[in-house]
């Protein structure tokens, strides 16, 4: 299997799952329990003619297999339908809240990753050593302490309890400040300050996982026949641990970037919900919750888009990395 | 009789037993298994340790009362207790002249026969509780109940007062207090049953605060001091030969405190620790039933997958690859949304959404099984395939399953949490994540309520490393060697 069968594998994943989750959509959100369109967008004193008429505009008298196709093609070209609550097109909305949760997830996983892997490195390296200990009891804490119940905690801490003793005020709520500073910097910092809090309880919460895992594929890294051989040529100590050992759990790590991804997005959902961040997950849940099908549609299908994209990349990279996809031996 | 054969049990229990001896020479094991004997402990005998049902009690002290232990600190040590008094009523003056038209039996049943007539214009009787002693900061509020009912009432006109001697020595009317019941009408029967607030508004009016600014439980009780309640009733009568009964019973007055209990209680007054307490139980039968369903899904699938080959492989890996990629906590809040919030129904979806790593374990290990020489020579004694899968790779996987078992436990535990946090919980059962979301949702962090915010949290942490505890000690016992983590 070479590098292109991989690929054109992975890329037919992809689009499998979408179609799914459209399907999904469609099969949930108007099949088995539909809300009628047209009842939500006009007013309940219209004759019945008058609806018929609206319910033939809209498509929603035809057979389920054409609405379906129609459906899936509305889905695929972006195009959403109008929000049951203010009328509008569930794009627009989308435009402006998608760069809010992109920003908190990215940044979050960035953090988290360029935390969690020279924590996991130097943990590997020093085996049985006090950094090693607590990796270990962090990584044990991230997989037994829910994710919410640390924003809750430091929402209490920060957001009350400062407040309270020194009259700090940690922002929460918002992206930015309104108004927004019309200085490019000072939006930036004002961003970032507004964002700060949210992504540092997302990496409090994850980090440790990460650094138990690489700790682990390190250490397992460290026993191979090859490092000996390595450390006997003479090598640095240094060049060992990356060029060899690090080098070698790169493609499991890649891996778990992408398995990482549905925490991290499910994550993000109840982090906006906590901080009422304007972000997509917060958007789903009061959509869900007041029962708007096209919101949470369009959701459920931009994080299926999102997590595909995650995988996708990461076994492109996972491809490069792994000499034997690369050449093209049997997997 | 057994099902399994003499030797097979004499297997059984030596792998067992051989099994133990290596767990229990592990200190992380122990600890979790320890943790996990707390919680089931708790669980089944959670009637036993608390006296209140979680769901149901309320209004056992003030919403927001903190634990009692916090006492310790001065700053908290005269907060209120709670102190519910069941008055006993006793006798104390009759109006002079007409003792002979009353007669009066005090106690918690109170009962007056009044027998007049027009001459006599005026009666009086005062009846007085204990004197009750109040040794704490102000409270939040008083309440009082008492159930009055008058019989045989004929040309005469009633009034009943109760009054409360505060702390201070001033004296409070404290019912009735509504504009439209000032009077009893005359000549009528009457049954009452009341439960007043002191928070309630008409009685602020009537007794002449600003309600909404001054606080009457705060006004009463503003000294440390004694207190007792006053009973007074009138009879005028209209005509000769009048009389009437008046009976007072399970008169009642609670302060509610401001501590309570070993976590306090909730915005509604519900005790916390047994809200704690219940929570065990539903976290550990979720956890406990999603992860064995989805272990043995994914046995199921991963031997299918593995043994099968060929096209079975291929489409049931292709499913778990779809799998992985799914947004599985908004899906499932969807379909939650949409189906109804039952646990069990919540149960089967976890489990559902959660076989797809383990079945990949699994299979990976009965691909090499596959090539063993044991298989093999099963094959070639003309076992089935059913046979071989049952027999001989079920055994063999077995082992990693149930280490993968135990450590997906804590994933389906925080995912019912998860839900239950966001709303999406089943209402009629109470959940840690049910609780940090009223919390959440009811003004826990306005009111800085942290042993409403904490306690469940540090359950469901507890409860979610004595698993990842255990399933790493059950990992190194069966397997030094494989390592599974997602």
């Amino acid at each position: 299997m070479g590098m292109r069968t991989y690929i054109v594998k992975r890329v037919a994943i992809a689009l499998a799952v979408l179609f799914i989750i459209a399907s999904l959509n469609f099969v949930l959100f108007q099949v088995v329990a539909p809300i009628d369109y047209v009842s939500t967008i006009i007013d309940p004193n219209m004759t019945q003619e008058q609806r018929d008429m609206l319910r033939r505009e809209f498509g929603l008298d035809q057979e389920y297999h054409i609405r379906y196709i129609t459906y899936l093609k509305n889905m695929f070209t972006w195009n959403f339908g109008l929000s049951f609550a203010n009328r509008m097109p569930v794009n627009r909305e989308l435009g402006w809240r998608l760069p809010n949760s992109i920003l908190l997830l990215g940044t979050a996983q960035i953090a988290i990753i360029l935390i969690g892997i020279p924590l996991g490195i130097l943990a590997g390296s020093r085996r049985g050593s006090k950094t090693d200990v607590s990796v270990i009891g962090s990584g044990l804490f991230a997989w037994g302490v829910p994710t919410f119940y640390i924003q809750l905690l430091f929402m209490l801490f920060f957001c009350y309890y400062l407040f309270i003793w020194f009259g700090w005020r940690v922002p929460v709520g918002n992206i930015m400040s309104w108004p927004p500073p019309e200085n490019p910097i000072l939006l930036i910092a004002d961003i970032a300050w507004h964002l700060a809090l949210p992504v540092l309880t997302l990496v409090v919460a994850s980090f440790g996982g990460w650094a138990l895992y690489v700790r682990n594929m390190i250490i397992d890294a460290l026993t191979q026949d090859y490092i000996v051989t390595a450390r006997a040529k003479g090598l640095k100590e240094r060049t060992v641990l990356y060029r060899h050992a690090f080098r070698s759990t790169l493609p499991p790590i890649v891996t778990m970037i992408a398995m990482a991804v549905p925490g991290i997005v499910t994550g993000a959902m109840i982090t906006e919900y906590i901080f009422s961040l304007p972000g997509i997950g917060q958007w789903y849940l009061s959509s869900l919750m007041a029962g708007d099908y096209p919101v949470v549609q369009a959701v459920l299908f931009i994080y299926a888009v999102l997590m595909i994209a995650a995988n996708l990349i990461s076994d492109l990279i996972y491809g490069i990395l792994d000499p034997r996809i690369r050449v093209g031996m049997r997997r | 009789m057994s099902i399994l054969s003499k030797d097979k049990r004499i297997i059984y229990s030596r792998k067992i037993k051989g099994f133990w001896e290596e767990y229990s020479r592990n200190k992380i094991g122990l600890v979790g298994l320890i943790g996990l004997l707390t919680f089931v402990f708790m669980a089944l005998l959670a009637p036993w340790l608390t006296p209140y049902d979680p769901l149901q009690t309320t209004r056992l002290a003030e919403g927001f009362a903190m634990p009692e232990w916090v006492s310790i600190f001065p700053q908290y040590q005269d907060l209120p207790r709670t102190t519910e008094n069941d008055v006993y009523w006793d006798l104390l003056n009759v109006s002079q002249g007409s003792m002979q038209l009353v007669d009066a039996l005090p106690g918690r049943e109170l009962e007056v026969q009044y027998n007049g007539a027009s001459e006599f214009l005026k009666t009086d009787v005062y009846f007085t509780s204990p004197t009750y002693t109040y040794p704490y900061q102000p409270p939040y509020s008083f309440n009082f109940a008492f159930r009055m009912t008058a019989e045989n009432v004929r040309d005469v006109r009633y009034n009943v007062e109760i009054f409360l001697i505060s702390t201070t020595g001033a004296k409070w009317r404290i019912w009735p207090y509504r504009p439209w019941s000032q009077h009893v009408p005359a000549g009528e029967d009457k049954s009452l049953l009341v439960h007043s607030e002191s928070s309630d508004y008409w009685l602020n009016v009537a007794v002449g605060l600003d309600a909404g600014v001054e606080n009457l439980a705060e006004e009463t009780f503003s000294e440390k001091g004694d207190y007792r309640l006053l009973l007074h009733m009138n009879f005028s009568p209209e005509a000769d030969r009048a009389s009437c009964k008046i009976i007072i019973e399970d008169t009642r007055f609670v302060i509610p405190g401001l501590l309570h209990g070993i976590l306090g209680t909730d915005n509604v007054g519900g005790d916390i620790l047994s809200q704690i307490i219940y929570g065990a139980r539903i976290s550990l039968a979720i956890g406990l039933l999603a992860a064995a369903v989805s272990t043995l899904l994914g046995i199921l699938i991963g031997i299918m997958a593995g043994y099968m080959g060929g096209v079975v492989d291929e489409i049931t890996m292709r499913i778990v690859d779809i799998l992985l990629c799914l947004p599985v906590l908004p899906l499932l809040l969807a379909l939650v949304f949409l189906f109804g919030k039952s646990v069990w129904y919540i149960v089967l979806l976890i489990a559902v959404f959660g076989w797809q790593g383990l079945s990949r374990l699994v299979r990976s290990l009965v691909l090499s099984l596959r090539e063993t020489a044991f298989i093999e020579c099963a094959r070639a004694s003309g076992a089935s395939r059913f046979y071989i899968m049952t027999k001989h790779l079920v055994p063999n996987v077995l082992p990693v399953a149930f280490a993968s078992m135990v450590l997906s436990v804590p994933g389906a535990i925080l995912t019912e949490a998860s839900l239950s946090f966001l709303g999406f919980g089943d209402p009629s059962s109470p959940t840690w994540g049910r609780m940090l979301q009223q919390a959440f949702g009811f003004g826990a962090f306005k009111a800085l309520a942290w042993w409403w915010i904490i306690p469940p949290g540090l359950a469901l942490t507890g409860l979610c490393l004595s698993f990842v505890f255990m399933g790493h000690a059950v990992d190194e016992v069966i397997n030094p060697r494989l390592r599974m983590r997602r």
